[in-house]
């Protein structure tokens, strides 16, 4: 999970913990290339407005990576809900868009259809 | 130096204690919001000292947390009585707690009509039942649309129309429309959130456009935003006013709606004398003619003004093959207007660039 705001990643993180998941949190894009390098991901979460590298150039960076870690699904969150933002999302490559505020449930299941999605196309 | 030391003492521990503080209150929150938010005093206390510490805290997640969570958070701030302090916090010296104060009020919905609440999450009688009424927060947040500071004015605009009752619809509107041309478009979004009862309620109560377009503007543009098909006829109604603003915003408007049906009455505008116009009509007509507008585009390929001529070129880039072809022959022809022939050649390069052709 990429998020810059602690107090939102630490309730977000939880959440999700409570369904089996183990989180790795990041501040930004930058930081989440180098637990990408790390460790085996099967889902990224990450807000669009972050210091040192953004969502949109992490979504770029990632899909340039080769295969495994090139695919891996991207669930975008965005506090600024245009309809371009929307459109620049899905056209950088990320699977999915939330705005922000989020109901952390609605943010949940999309993550599980996403890993669902991703293990059926293999 | 010696009181600079203490002062910077105090200052730390003051530090100190709110980082503490908030530590403790994350993991009694976040257990609160996904366990034990439905038990009788389930965040635990928060001593009275620490309650202004507490309303900061809060605010953090105002802006992301949604659904049933942002149900927990609201019924959280209202247990704690934090709301009392609105009405002093409104008037507040500080720009920023009477921006807070207000935004306060939007996100936890004081206010908020009974018939809009949401359905109680379970039976908690000891607790505010989620969607009480509380009257005249949102009155009291009025006069800030006066506010010298403009922020502060834009967070109590956005807080009006979040509560999406029609009764503030005036004010926000004249508050809007008090701002110069070229900001009342960014101002929309705020408008927006009144949703699109706000279009019928503008169609009752703006004098006509005759006399007074701007407001018209405003509604030809929210029209597109909201894609209100049943906002058509009045569009059409207002392309008669002689208005050159107008006129270009309620095509902006068409583009969006995209209804093939309003093209006679679109291409009866690409000779306007109004660049402004043609440069609407010029991006219109691809939406709206599909790959029969070419010959009407072919014409503004060699209009005078230069985003005409790029608008038409990109309406015929955006037709795929029918219109790129139209611009390949445009490019190759040596009879071909010089601006029409360049402008041709330029948008050919641009779509070849980004894999369009």
């Amino acid at each position: 999970m990429v998020e810059d705001d602690p107090a939102t990643a630490k309730i977000i993180q939880v959440r999700l913990e409570m369904e089996g998941l183990k989180v790795l949190v990041a501040g930004n894009g930058m930081e989440a290339l180098d637990v990408l390098q790390r460790e085996k991901v099967d889902l990224i979460s990450t807000d669009l407005m972050m210091p040192a590298m953004n969502g949109f150039r992490l979504v770029q960076e990632v899909r340039d990576l080769p295969p495994p870690k090139g695919r891996i699904p991207i669930l975008l969150l965005s506090s600024n809900h245009s309809e371009q933002d929307m459109v620049r999302c899905l056209a950088a490559g990320a699977d999915d868009y939330m705005a922000k505020p989020i109901s952390v449930q609605v943010m949940v299941e999309r993550l599980w259809r996403l890993f669902e999605r991703s293990h059926r196309a293999g | 130096m010696v009181v600079g030391v203490i002062m910077q003492y105090l200052k730390d521990r003051r530090n100190r204690y709110r980082i503490a503080r908030y530590q403790a209150w994350e993991g009694q929150l976040t257990d609160y919001l996904f366990k034990r938010g439905y038990e009788r005093d389930g965040f635990g206390q928060v001593a009275w000292s620490d309650r202004w510490l507490f309303r900061d805290f809060l605010a953090r997640y105002q802006s992301t947390i949604a659904g049933q969570e942002s149900e927990l958070l609201r019924e959280l701030y209202l247990s704690m009585g934090i709301h009392t302090s609105l009405p002093g916090r409104l008037q507040d010296r500080d720009p920023k707690i009477r921006a807070q104060a207000a935004k306060e009020i939007a996100v936890f919905r004081l206010d908020e009509p009974a018939e809009h609440a949401p359905p109680p999450v379970t039976e908690r009688p000891w607790r505010w039942k989620p969607g009480v009424r509380m009257e005249g927060y949102l009155d009291q947040v009025l006069p800030l649309l006066d506010d010298p500071v403009p922020f502060v004015a834009h967070t109590a605009a956005l807080t009006l129309t979040r509560s999406r009752s029609l009764k503030y619809a005036e004010p926000v509107l004249a508050w809007v429309m008090r701002e110069e041309l070229y900001q009342r478009e960014r101002l929309l979004r705020v408008l927006e959130g009144f949703g699109p009862t706000l279009l019928p309620w503008m169609k009752e109560n703006l004098e006509s456009p005759n006399q007074n377009p701007e407001p018209w503007i405003l509604y030809a543009l929210l029209a597109g935003s909201h894609r209100h098909r049943e906002s058509l006829p009045r569009l059409l109604w207002l392309l008669e006013v002689p208005n050159v603003d107008l006129r270009a915003s309620v095509l902006k408007a068409l583009i969006i709606l995209a209804d093939p049906a309003v093209y006679p009455k679109v291409r009866s505008f690409a000779s306007s004398p109004a660049w402004e116009i043609r440069t609407q009509v010029a991006r219109a007509l691809g939406v709206l003619g599909g790959p029969s507008a070419v010959p009407d585009l072919l014409p503004l390929m060699a209009d005078p003004v230069y985003e005409v001529r790029r608008n038409a070129a990109q309406s015929l880039v955006d037709l795929g093959h029918s219109g790129v072809s139209a611009l390949t022959w445009l490019a190759n022809d040596p009879a071909a207007d010089r601006f029409a022939r360049d402008i041709a050649r330029e948008r050919l390069e641009w779509a070849d660039e980004r894999g369009h052709m």
